[in-house]
This record gives C-alpha cells, sequence and structure tokens, in this order.
C-alpha cells in the first residue's frame, strides 16, 4: 500500500530514545496541513504500541505500518 | 482572572493541603540554607531560583485565601491575589525546580518544595496551562491501558525483532523464552520502557539468573507524575498493579526509570506484591551468586550520577555502588554522601519537553557538569533513562568528555558464562 503513499514530510526518528519519537511526531504533524501524510522512520520497537495509541488519542490516522529489518515506517495523516 | 477559573483553582489548592503541606507552608523561615542547595540557583544565582522563593509563589496563595489574616488585611501578610500573572509565576516555578529534594535534605524543618510545587502543577493543569507535551504523552499512556488488546499484537511484534539481540547476551537453556509475557504466577513483572536498550539488557540479566519473569505490556514511566495530575498518575499506575495483580507475580521491577520507580513504590498503597527498582534486583543476583559478572572489562575511572528518584526520594543508594565494586577498581564518587549528588537538571518532565526546555536544562546544570568533570571519570553511569538523556545532553553541551552509559546494560555486557 505504502508505494500509493505520497509523504508531504519525513521525519527521521532513528535512534531517538523514549518519548522523543512521540514527542517529534507530535510537533511534525501541527507543521503540515489538514489531509497531509507525514513518513516518520523510527527504530524504535515500542513506536508500533505508541504510534496507533498516539494517533488514537490525538484523532490522526495511520495510513500504513512497515517493518524493515531495522526500521519501522509509519505513514501518518493528519486529520484535525 | 474570571471568577470561575479562580474558584477552580482554589478548589484544586484546598484539595492538596494536607496537614504535610500545611506545615511546609506555615513553617519556612527564609533562612536560606536551601539556596544553595538547589541546582538550578546554583548554576544560575538569580532569587526566583532559590527554592525558598518558588514556594513563596504559593504561600502568598495560601496567606491569602486560606489564612485568616490574609483574608482580612492582605497587606500585612504577605498575601497575594489571584492576577493575570500568578499563572505565568506558577509555571516559571513548578516548571523551573525538578522535583530533585536536594533542598528539602538541607531545610532544618525539612520542607518538601516538590510537594509544595505540585501544588502549582495541579493549577496549570486545572487552567489547561500545563505543558501541552506532557499531558498528551499522560494521555497516550492512559489510552494503551484502555486498548490492551489493540496494541497486544504490535507489542509481541516489537519484541520478535528484539530477541536475536538477548540470545546474542545470553545463550538461552532448553525452554527458555527470550522475552516472555502473559506469565501467569511470575516470580517477577519487569516493567521496562519503549526502547530495545531497556528491555534487552534487562532480559539477558532475568535469563542469566534462571529467573521466572514476565514483561508488562505497559511502559513505566508515569507522564501523569511529571505533569502534576493525580488523576491521570494513578490511571497510569493502574494499568501495571491490575496487570500485576493479574498475573499473580510476587514482585514487580521497574526498568531504568526514576519516576515509574517512586511512583509505583511510595504511591501504589499495600499491594499483594513487592516493588523494586531493577538496580535492586541486580544487586541481589550478584550477592546471592545468580550471575557473575567480569570485573575491569570497563576501562578508565567510572563515576555514577543518582538518580533523585531513586537515589535521594526512593532510597537506592548502596546498590548500584555494590555493583560498580563488582565491575571495576576505578569507581569514583562524585559526592561525599550519594544525597548530596546535584540533580542532572532534566527531571520534573523536563527532558521529555524536548527542545522547548533545552537551553534551560543546558544552563541550570552547570553544576552537576562541573560535579561529574572533577572526577575525572571516562565513564558517566547511571540507572535512569531520564537521567541518561540529559547527561548526554550536557556532555555534548558542557564538553564533559565522558561515555554516558547505563548500569543495567553494563551488568549485561559483563555477564559470565559459566
Amino acid at each position: 500500500m505504502s508505494e500509493n503513499i505520497k509523504a508531504d514530510k519525513v521525519l527521521d526518528l532513528k535512534g531517538l530514545p523514549c518519548p522523543m519519537p512521540i514527542v517529534k511526531i507530535s510537533k511534525g504533524i501541527k507543521e503540515v496541513e489538514i489531509n497531509q501524510v507525514i513518513q516518520a522512520i523510527t527504530t524504535d520497537p515500542g513506536s508500533l504500541t505508541d504510534f496507533p495509541a498516539w494517533a488514537r488519542t490525538n484523532g490522526h490516522e495511520i495510513l500504513d505500518t512497515i517493518q524493515g529489518d531495522d526500521t519501522i515506517t509509519f505513514y501518518i495523516k493528519r486529520v484535525k | 482572572m474570571e471568577t470561575d477559573l479562580r474558584e477552580d483553582l482554589l478548589k484544586a489548592f484546598e484539595g492538596k493541603l494536607n496537614q504535610t503541606i500545611t506545615m511546609y507552608l506555615e513553617t519556612c523561615s527564609r533562612c536560606g540554607i536551601c539556596t544553595d542547595s538547589c541546582h538550578v540557583y546554583k548554576s544560575m544565582p538569580r532569587p526566583e531560583y532559590s527554592p525558598a522563593a518558588r514556594a513563596e509563589v504559593i504561600r502568598k496563595l495560601y496567606k491569602k485565601y486560606f489564612k485568616f489574616q490574609g483574608k482580612l488585611l492582605p497587606a500585612l501578610g504577605e498575601a497575594r491575589s489571584f492576577d493575570d500573572t500568578t499563572l505565568d509565576d506558577l509555571n516559571r516555578a513548578a516548571y523551573s525546580c525538578t522535583g530533585c529534594r536536594r533542598c528539602m535534605t538541607h531545610c532544618p524543618f525539612g520542607i518538601d518544595t516538590q510537594q509544595i510545587m505540585s501544588i502549582a502543577k495541579l493549577m496549570l493543569v486545572v487552567a489547561k496551562e500545563e505543558p501541552e507535551i506532557l499531558s498528551m504523552l499522560a494521555d497516550v499512556s492512559i489510552s494503551k491501558g484502555e486498548s490492551i488488546d489493540m496494541i497486544k499484537q504490535g507489542f509481541i511484534d516489537g519484541l520478535k525483532r528484539l530477541e536475536k539481540d538477548v540470545v546474542k547476551k545470553w545463550k538461552l537453556e532448553a525452554g527458555q523464552i527470550p522475552i516472555p509475557t502473559e506469565v501467569q504466577g511470575a516470580d517477577i513483572l519487569y516493567v521496562a520502557l519503549a526502547g530495545a536498550h531497556s528491555i534487552i539488557p534487562a532480559a539477558a540479566v532475568f535469563n542469566a539468573a534462571k529467573e521466572n519473569w514476565t514483561l508488562s505490556f505497559f511502559e513505566a514511566v508515569n507522564f501523569g507524575a511529571f505533569v502534576g495530575d493525580p488523576a491521570k498518575t494513578k490511571l497510569i499506575m493502574d494499568r501495571i498493579i491490575n496487570e500485576a495483580k493479574k498475573l499473580n507475580v510476587k514482585e514487580v521491577c521497574i526498568c531504568e526509570c526514576g519516576t515509574a520507580f517512586r511512583v509505583l513504590k511510595q504511591m501504589s498503597g499495600k499491594q499483594p506484591f513487592k516493588v523494586s527498582s531493577i538496580t535492586q534486583v541486580h544487586e541481589r543476583y550478584i550477592k546471592e551468586n545468580k550471575i557473575k559478572v567480569a570485573k575491569n572489562q570497563f576501562n578508565g575511572v567510572i563515576t555514577y550520577h543518582d538518580p533523585c528518584q531513586i537515589a535521594r526520594n526512593g532510597g537506592v543508594m548502596d546498590e548500584p555502588r555494590f555493583i560498580l565494586s563488582q565491575l571495576t577498581d576505578e569507581f569514583i564518587d562524585m559526592a561525599k554522601r550519594a544525597e548530596n549528588n546535584y540533580c542532572c537538571g532534566g527531571g520534573g518532565g523536563l527532558v521529555a519537553m524536548g527542545e522547548d526546555s533545552h537551553d534551560f536544562r543546558m544552563k541550570s546544570a552547570k553544576v552537576k557538569a562541573d560535579q561529574v568533570k572533577a572526577t575525572n571519570a571516562s565513564l558517566l553511569v547511571t540507572a535512569c533513562e531520564n537521567c541518561h538523556s540529559q547527561l548526554s545532553d550536557l556532555n555534548k553541551y558542557y564538553n564533559m568528555g565522558v561515555e554516558v552509559k547505563f548500569l543495567s546494560s553494563m551488568v549485561a555486557d559483563a555477564l559470565i558464562h559459566d
């Protein structure tokens, strides 16, 4: 699915300790327009639970999650 | 300030006025002994950064609204009414204090400025003027607790990615699972942080000790406590308590996270399980010969930063020093007494506020950097994620020239295989 998603902003969150990936995505989402998409790349396995909980709490939508060998990539749409 | 908001703030204030806090508010004689004990004041000597001055922001409101003299003759009692600058003053006082309680150990009356600042933080929450990021992080934690079935698969997927690294550190015996979850009746429920570094070394040491352990589905850190919201603090804490009770574990072991340890240890009340820090558990394993560690595999002088919430506020001071005595012959303490270690400058939620607090965190922790530099250590060890992040930032800012390491990862790296 991700090959069809165009990211409007890319956030490199690799190597950041807890809770910085969530802190950075919270700021980053405000820097795109509503309906635009952020590609966030993390190495933190905790992001597999943190990002869905953050999106649910803040009303945004995770369009896709790709687990690579060393990284996890999220495509997140700003909804509001 | 609008009347409704003022009434809400006073209600929150009154709810905090137990016997202990009232004593703190009534007692300060302004002797000034606390002033030099505060790392913020010591690094940036401005009157508003002394612990007594921070407390005075609350104390003046107390005199105005809860003391007879302040109600009748406010000018005589140094009382202060709510006005348009009150919330700014509360914010400056509350978020320039890391809650390290070093001032409390110096105060002749034992006044706990952190407790007084908890009134300021609560009023900021009521006014919706608290740091937004801290409340958001607390809400994310609560959301995970409310929807455990939704996050479970993501969590297990994440753990699968870590298993090979656990096994690299400690080879498993037949039947051992690298990172067990949902083990009914486990002896230990280990509550980690989201990062791999909080899980991999701990898992290797548990496996080396042949511990009957299980990993919590929840992260340990309590952002509700950082932001000073008692309701959120309890909801986040209850996720772990409920999980521990459901699994009927004997002990809850908290990872290297100072606030998580202090909150569960001191605020959870009587529970059917014991609460320990991972440092205490590792000390126990070495003393009971459940694990063996190699000495002097880390080169150079090693010093230890006591996380305030684990050491001064949690009583865990001898344990890390015993562990380090087993790992090195070149340990040097920063202060004559562990209680006198300065705060790293990142507590109270400041580190989680990221770049927004960076300038203040660096400038207000100059004395910490000086304390580290005076040891001439090449390795700076700590046992708290928050402290580790802040010390790493300080290392860059002040060119301290040290490597910052977690104590638990050193134990895992030093494990001796029979």
